[in-house]
């Protein structure tokens, strides 16, 4: 028997020890510990989508680009990858509510502590949603996409759905009402926005720079004690940044 | 009448200093005695059996010649050395042969061992005797050809074993012999310590100038200030092998074992005798090098990847944190020419050991999945060359050949 499977063994009788009830052990010797162990997140791999449509891919970018557009500040959302970052993420459990209770009943008139009260699953929503807007521009403007509009009337589309002024046709309550998509698109772009860039959004930690969060930094100890000075060290994300691979930030 | 009443008494006297003199197990200090030397030699590192407890074997050693399965070693008659007279326990131990002559692999230190005096190996085996028979069937043929011809080793012992007891050096202190004594015999650190010819005998001139093993590499442990433990004060190499852990380092890999079975439960005065002789014996390495100069690219990556993976527990100034993550700077261990310790944990992680003395056991994450070959190469060059270490650049093959020697060891994948 190789050394690790005694090991394992050990752990294993450990364990087997503690979950017998009623008895008190105290650990003592080796705390399990695997070789490698490792739980890290998987990484968005580049190209191609894997839930939305490539029309809807298009539209999500004009919405994205709007919520957050290019400026002296940061680059727009698309730019740092928000519709991918929703995109891996409707591909993922998140995107079928995986580990949420999903039966009905579902409250018609919910209080706001009910929390989710709609029976479709973010990829039902983001799909019906964007159909929706899709519908919406094309019978008020022409015959146009949502991206085909000017960025003014884009803004003041979107300022309408955000207000419950503008209603896109087919999204009703309880299931999903317009401001409901629109909150839902808005939150899913600042996630695409400050989530780690692993996930596919934030390229670049462009959003980590725009507001000074130096990320997965877990050690002050160096800086700490310098209160009402600003903190100069660049951000860090999961995989760490350029100087690791002896590139200049 | 008188004569004959002398003689009657020396002839009593004589027997029972000759039943004294054999292996007796109900003789309790020769058992406590035997058991603190199965201790010393951390026979259960190997011998441990599937239950755990017993020295029932079946560990399979990883040599570079084969797999080779570790012997039962309690006293059942079938399975064990139940049937095994205290002649052969000493004839095992002295000169590697089992009672039916043929030879064993010095996998199994007799090359050590042979420095123990007769009355330690019967002291050994009567504590052996006393255990508990385990029944354990184990497949002693496991080498493959030509491995397998066990009389090769006539020829290999010949060439690289000369048998003989210890003799201690009379121009020494006790201590220093003590001490000789248990890491040349018992303890055989270097079986580990000493790097290996290319048949697997230890080159004399090399003795504890550090050798790999398994995917480590146990370092120099001469008096070399660099390289070994010339630096270290007596008490912390005694804090060392009773916890596993002192400020500059921490034992891990196949040490933490060591520690674990036997180091810890040794006395002061033998840990304290190991530590006077391996001051004082001579010191075997290498001059420092140049260190690889800061502003080398590989360098500033890995001073970059050190801030944000290291620096939390080690400190950016490498000095780590006392008893807890180790110091970094002054660390021989990651300054040995052979960079597989440090690459071996930088990969795969590491816990290290949990002794009576010293009950935590701090963990090093694994960093396989967020480095690159060429960034655990900066990383480890930079460590090696920073706050006045100095040790070669670490290459990627060097990574990438311990990368795939580490791999899937126990690689839970499961988020």
């Amino acid at each position: 028997m190789p050394l690790t499977t005694r090991r394992r063994l050990l752990c294993a009788t450990a364990l087997v020890a503690f979950s017998s009830p009623a008895v008190a052990h105290s650990v003592t010797g080796r705390l399990p510990w695997s070789p490698n162990e490792a739980y890290p997140p998987d990484i968005v791999q580049p190209g191609g989508w894997l839930f939305l449509r490539p029309e809807e891919a298009a539209t999500l970018d004009a919405v994205v680009s709007r919520l957050i557009p290019a400026d002296d500040l940061s680059p727009s959302g698309k730019d740092v990858g928000c519709t991918i970052f929703i995109d891996r993420q409707l591909a993922g459990p998140w995107g079928t509510y995986d580990w949420y209770y999903m039966q009905p009943p579902f409250a018609d008139k919910p209080l706001p502590t009910q929390g989710i009260q709609s029976p479709l699953v973010p990829q039902q929503q983001y799909r019906k949603g964007l159909a929706a807007l899709t519908a919406y521009c094309r019978d008020t403007f022409g015959g146009k996409t949502f991206e085909q509009l000017s960025t003014e009337d884009q803004d003041k589309l979107l300022s309408g759905m955000e207000k419950g002024e503008v209603h896109l046709p087919g999204l009703t309550a309880p299931q999903l009402t317009t401001t409901m998509f629109f909150a839902q698109v808005l939150d899913n772009t600042i996630e695409g926005f400050f989530a780690d860039p692993i996930y596919g959004g934030n390229k670049d930690m462009a959003g980590w720079k725009m507001i000074g969060f130096p990320g997965t930094r877990y050690d002050y100890r160096d800086v700490i004690a310098n209160p009402g000075k600003p903190y100069t060290k660049p951000p860090v994300a999961i995989m760490g940044r350029p100087e690791w691979n002896g590139k200049p930030a | 009448m008188m004569r004959g009443t002398i003689l009657a008494a020396t002839l009593l006297a004589a027997t029972t200093l000759a039943t004294a003199a054999r292996a007796d197990s109900d003789n309790f200090t020769e058992l406590q005695r035997g058991r603190y030397l199965t201790t010393a030699g951390d026979c259960m590192g190997c011998h441990i059996g599937p239950d755990g407890q017993s020295m029932a074997g079946g560990n399979l050693l990883e040599t570079p010649f084969g797999n080779i399965a570790v012997p039962n070693i309690t006293p059942d008659n079938k399975t064990g050395i139940g049937t095994w007279s205290a002649q052969d326990f000493y004839e095992a131990m002295h000169v590697g042969k089992r009672p039916d002559g043929t030879h064993l692999y010095p996998a199994f230190p007799y090359t050590s061992f042979t420095k123990m005096s007769r009355a330690d190996t019967d002291a050994v085996y009567a504590y052996l005797r006393a255990q508990e028979p385990v029944a354990n069937e184990v497949d002693r043929n496991t080498l493959p050809f030509p491995f397998n011809i066990r009389l090769a080793m006539w020829a290999w012992n010949r060439l690289n074993f000369t048998p003989g007891e210890f003799k201690p050096d009379p121009q020494r202190s006790e201590a220093y012999n003590r001490g000789a004594y248990l890491v040349e015999g018992p303890g055989h650190c270097g079986l580990c310590h000493t790097p290996r010819n290319f048949m697997g005998g230890d080159a004399a001139s090399d003795e504890l100038k550090g050798g790999a093993l398994q995917g480590w590499f146990a370092p120099n442990i001469t008096a070399d200030k660099h390289l070994g433990i010339g630096a270290w004060s007596e008490a912390e190499i005694v804090d060392y092998l009773r916890t596993g852990h002192t400020a500059r380092t921490a034992a891990s890999g196949p040490m933490s074992e060591v520690v674990a079975y036997s180091t810890s439960q040794m006395t002061d005065a033998d840990l304290k005798a190991i530590a006077t002789y391996l001051r004082e014996r001579s010191a075997v390495g290498a001059p420092a090098p140049q260190p690889v100069a800061s502003t080398d690219p590989h360098m500033q990556a890995g001073a970059a990847i050190y801030e944000d993976s290291c620096a939390a527990c080690h400190a950016r100034d490498g000095q780590g944190v006392a008893g807890m993550f180790p110091r970094l700077a002054d660390n021989q261990l990651v300054q040995q020419t052979d960079p597989s310790g440090i690459l071996h944990v930088v990969l795969q992680g590491s816990r290290s050991v949990a002794a009576p003395q010293a009950v935590t056991a701090p963990a090093m994450p694994s960093l396989r999945w967020r480095l690159s070959d060429q960034q655990v190469a900066d990383v480890a060059t930079f460590i090696r060359n920073s706050w006045g270490n100095a040790a070669a650049a670490v290459t990627t093959d060097q990574v990438k050949t311990m990368r795939d020697a580490t791999a899937g060891i126990a690689m839970s994948q499961g988020n």
